[in-house]
């Protein structure tokens, strides 16, 4: 692989424009198959934000022992800088057997001294070794719990990896702004009652576990489903909804990369969710 | 309640974003309202970084509506804002813009500013909280200050930015100070430079700062000079009436240059506050040895070739005196006077139709003591430069010796590079932006403040006082060229020499 990336860079710097192969992180995604599209699109919009070397996982435990790995380089021109801006994107996939060791697979390729990302799409299999090797060679999980079939189950498996490695809910993410909406209303919201939330389940979970957490009592949830959060209500007011559309899978991933560190509001909110 | 009490806000990291306020903008129908302002307006209100209650009031003295002078405030973002256009982006400005058309001095138009001033609080809610943008000529400053002065309200904040030149000499930069103070305070007023805006300068602190590495060497023992280059390859465009009187000295040397040499010397401030940065800036500009004439090389550019094309000599531009003696180059030899940098000097050079645009920070190290291989290495053992680039290619780049490979100890130079905008996101900000919306939320610590400002002028004063006293050859150097030959003798005499690239 270490060779085929060099061949791409002489051939880069051979045929086209002057490069600069430039990396601010090792990204890992792991997508099972139904994830695969998405997981490239999101990146499509991604690597503009966060030059990085890129890994793509692709498990297909039903296929023979084996690895096949593709290697690219995606090239940007960025506005005031003459040199195109270059990153790598290792796609791997992972047959057989091969899908239950990635760590011994990845660690070779991580970019020493940078931070590594790990987004996990769809449902983590939770204690299988496959998400407990990765969580050990990586700095942060990156999860969307709306992309779970039953969020509030779930997350008490997910605080369990606390203490491992940070985590960051792109479900979460996609809650900021109302976030700030609902601490405006402040102090008025401090004896709230009753939180009512149309949008995905994890993210009508995750605000009323905020507040629960937040303000130190019990919020009861009223969800109704949605794709996107549109409506918040506290005590059956509306919320003054956030300015501006909202944000695009890519931002919300580039959002979640730019953390580092844990965040103890986000880790209350779920144990509050979860219980 | 105060906010520390809203346990709603703790991790909640929300963008800076500006109390409710309106902006007025003085030369609401020149250039830099129309290729600045207004972009940065508009890219802020892009980002969501505007208040929600917001409003602008345009003033100047070209007849025209408030209709249209949005529509031609829409035209110049489209031409010139960073972002594509989007309607309902510009609809959350163009709906609080109101204009006045009048004379400066006329009370009547100033009472008609006052009036559009109180319909945006009313209908926009823009709670008495006025950012008044002085984007006109100095001759304007005065007037236009004790008429909002005498105006001054008493609800909420007023916050002036004055565009630079800030005075002609240090005695007009201090009146024009005695007049700002007359009715503002210290900490009301934003005197811009807007290099002080790019990332890249702003950078410089992070890179000197939140590094362990370079601190310890950033002195006299390790670093053998620096060289601060701000070279454009216009002329004067269109600024003749202005640049006669300034000069390359006040254009540019006078605030951009000093500052960054400021900002490159500076001891660590205590904390990242307006008056600890500026406390450091300052302590710098007084350390300045005043330079001898000999230290100081002024030019002239002729006629000349840039990018292919012949360009005419200064003299030869509209609305410059065929016998000009303006100075569209200088050059200087700076020292300051402290325990970090003594004996080490600053060599510092800004100019007009020089080769190309480019702002640059050369920091030159020490030759390594004893290098085992220095009569096999060959030409290729040079000091070691780190090198910030401030426009174009924003970013930092380390020179450093390398074996070339093969046989034998042959030493190359090599960049290790770190590009700004390809390490992080697309596009950076313009620095308007920045100090706009730092000016909205108060912060002053990227303005320069009254005593750095005298500071400044002090040097400049010195230095033109003894260009008084001699008549100078002029033009002497070729547009497209790195200045007059004196430039290289300044450098040259102490054995060193400019960076060509």
């Amino acid at each position: 692989m270490q060779e085929q990336l060099d061949e791409l860079r002489e051939h880069e710097a051979a045929t086209g424009s002057p490069t600069q192969r430039t990396s601010v992180m090792t990204h890992v995604a792991w997508a099972p198959p139904e994830w695969v599209d998405t997981a490239r699109r999101t990146l499509a919009g991604l690597e503009e934000r966060h030059p990085s070397r890129t890994i793509l996982l692709f498990p297909e435990p039903k296929k023979p022992d084996a690895i096949q790995t593709t290697v690219s380089m995606q090239c940007f021109a960025m506005p005031g800088v003459s040199h195109d801006v270059c990153s790598e994107v290792i796609e791997l996939r992972l047959g057989g057997e091969r899908v239950h060791a990635p760590a011994s697979i990845v660690q070779p390729l991580l970019i020493a001294d940078l931070p590594t990302f790990l987004r996990w799409r769809g449902e983590p299999p939770w204690g299988a070794p496959e998400l407990d090797q990765l969580a050990g060679v990586c700095d942060r999980l990156v999860i969307d719990s709306s992309e779970w079939s039953r969020p509030k189950v779930s997350y008490a498996e997910l605080a369990r990896f606390f203490d491992r490695i940070a985590v960051s809910d792109i479900a979460w993410g996609r809650g900021r702004a109302w976030r700030g909406r609902l601490a405006e209303l402040w102090p008025g919201i401090a004896k709230l009652e009753k939180l009512s939330v149309t949008g995905p389940r994890a993210d009508a979970l995750l605000l009323a576990g905020w507040l629960r957490a937040r303000l130190k009592r019990d919020v009861e949830l009223v969800h109704r489903s949605g794709d996107e959060l549109t409506r918040v209500a506290v005590d059956g007011e509306a919320v003054r909804p956030p300015l501006g559309p909202a944000p695009t899978a890519s931002d919300l991933l580039s959002a979640e990369l730019d953390d580092f560190g844990r965040d103890p509001v986000y880790e209350a909110a779920l144990r509050a969710a979860a219980a | 309640m105060t906010e520390l009490e809203n346990p709603l806000l703790e991790g909640l990291r929300l963008r800076r974003r500006p109390e409710p306020c309106a902006v007025v903008i003085f030369g609401a129908s020149g250039d830099l309202t129309q290729r600045k302002l207004f972009p940065a307006l508009y890219a802020l209100a892009a980002r969501r970084l505007l208040p929600e209650e917001f409003g602008i009031v345009g003033v100047a003295r070209t007849e025209q509506t408030s209709k249209q002078w949005a529509a031609a405030m829409e035209k110049a973002v489209k031409a010139h804002a960073r972002d594509e256009f989007d309607r309902e982006t510009w609809g959350s400005i163009a709906e609080g813009m109101y204009y006045v058309a009048t004379d400066f001095a006329d009370d009547e138009g100033q009472d008609a500013v006052v009036a559009c001033l109180n319909k945006l609080d009313e209908e926009r809610g823009t709670a008495g909280n006025r950012l008044y943008y002085l984007a006109v000529p100095p001759a304007a400053f005065r007037t236009i200050v004790n008429e909002l002065g005498e105006r001054r309200g008493s609800e909420g904040w007023t916050r002036l930015i004055v565009e630079k030149p800030f005075g002609h000499d240090h005695a007009s930069a201090q009146e024009l100070n005695a007049a700002l103070l007359q009715h503002f305070r210290e900490d009301e007023v934003f005197r811009i430079d807007h290099y002080l805006g790019k990332e890249t300068v702003q950078n410089m602190l992070a890179l000197r700062f939140a590094n362990g590495i370079f601190e310890p060497i950033w002195n006299r023992q390790f670093i053998d000079h620096v060289q601060i280059t701000v070279a454009e390859s216009l002329g004067v465009e269109g600024r003749a009436a202005f640049y006669e009187r300034a000069g390359a000295i006040r254009d540019i040397f006078q605030n951009h240059l000093l500052q960054l040499v400021a900002l490159t010397a500076m001891e660590p401030p205590i904390d990242f506050t307006a008056d600890s940065v500026r406390n450091e800036k300052v302590k710098v500009l007084r350390s300045l040895h005043t330079p001898g004439p000999k230290s100081v090389v002024r030019g002239q550019y002729g006629r000349g070739f840039i990018e292919g094309e012949e360009v005419p000599g200064y003299r030869e531009e509209e609305g410059v005196a065929p016998d000009s003696t303006t100075d569209t180059f200088v050059a200087a030899k700076l020292y300051v006077d402290n325990w970090r940098w003594a004996d080490t000097p600053f060599y510092v050079r800004a100019g007009k139709r020089l080769p190309r645009r480019e702002t640059t920070i050369a920091i030159q190290f020490q030759r390594a003591p004893h290098p085992p291989f220095a009569e096999i290495a060959g030409d290729g053992l040079r000091p070691n430069v780190l090198l910030i680039h401030v426009q174009p290619d924003e970013g930092v780049a380390l020179a450093i010796g390398a074996k070339v490979p093969g046989q034998g100890m042959s030493i190359r130079t090599v960049h290790m590079n770190f590009l700004y905008g390809g390490a992080f996101r697309a596009g950076l900000p313009e620095a308007y932006e920045r100090l706009i919306l730092d000016a909205m939320l108060g912060d002053a610590t990227l303005f320069t403040r009254a005593d750095e400002v005298d500071e400044q002028w002090s040097l400049v004063d010195t230095i033109v006082a003894a260009w008084r006293r001699d008549r100078p050859v002029f033009p002497n150097y070729e547009a497209g060229t790195w200045g007059p030959r004196s430039a290289d003798e300044l450098v040259h005499r102490d054995g060193r020499s400019w960076r060509r690239h």
